[in-house]
């Protein structure tokens, strides 16, 4: 449970040098660019209106505080 | 007291990004959705359980993650089928297809096993810390930093990255090697 080998063990790249360990998926590790820009990409801004009426719904139909059974 | 404005705003907002996550885990752009759903849901249903002030993302990634995993056994025990079969049929790219080079890494993120394509994304791209990670999966802090050491190790395989931080060899020439580098 330490966090002994935070850092791929076997691959010193001595960049950073104390605390600041290089991130193994950071911006300027190939996977790191490729993994942000696949899930950017599945982040649309845009919210399908089944989501938003869902939520009203759910709004109208709001239950008191007691919790009910399962 | 809790303000059920404010928890559906959260729950609102929380949507695009849990969709992301839903397609990652599912493959699936219908099938997130669904998920998505299920999870705003039950989200709602148990909004009791939430503490204000923590961290809402991760508390509704545990709770779809959860779904996903559930569905999945469902689906098994309905269609007594090889894990391919069902994965193969499943398996949809999203309509929107950027580059092929982007093409190729999403393949690539789908032939790893789901703990640790999750694992992966969790802490590559959701941007959550190892910790929350842990938390979200229901596992050690430890067992999260080799799942994304092996999913990167893979992807790198897969995708001919010759080592972190390298520029990697044209893509197109990237082929599907199954080296194993235990």
């Amino acid at each position: 449970m330490s966090g002994m080998n935070y850092k791929n063990p076997g691959r010193n790249r001595g960049q950073g040098r104390d605390v600041a360990v290089t991130d193994p998926l950071g911006n300027n590790t190939e996977i790191g660019r490729k993994l942000k820009q696949y899930y950017d990409e599945l982040v649309t801004p845009d919210i399908p209106d089944r989501f938003n009426d869902l939520l009203k719904e759910l709004e109208k139909h709001e239950q008191p505080q007691t919790v009910t059974e399962e | 007291m809790t303000e059920p404005q404010s928890f559906r705003d959260g729950l609102l907002a929380s949507v695009p990004t849990l969709r992301a996550f839903a397609v990652s885990l599912s493959k699936n752009a219908d099938r997130a959705d669904d998920l998505v759903q299920e999870t705003l849901v039950k989200a709602w249903d148990k909004q009791a359980s939430f503490q204000p002030g923590t961290n809402l993302k991760a508390w509704l990634f545990t709770i779809l993650r959860n779904e996903f995993y559930s569905q999945m056994r469902k689906r098994r025990r309905e269609v007594e089928d090889s894990d391919g079969a069902i994965t193969a049929r499943l398996s949809v790219h999203p309509a929107q297809d950027g580059s092929s080079d982007l093409n190729d890494f999403r393949k690539a993120l789908e032939l790893l096993p789901e703990d640790q394509r999750e694992a992966i994304i969790l802490i590559g791209a959701s941007g959550f810390s190892y910790e929350e990670a842990a938390e979200i999966c229901g596992c050690a802090v430890g067992t999260i930093k080799s799942r994304v050491s092996r999913a990167r190790n893979r992807l790198q395989d897969i995708l001919g990255i010759s080592g972190e931080g390298d520029f990697g060899p044209d893509p197109a020439t990237s082929q599907i090697t199954t080296t194993i580098v235990a």
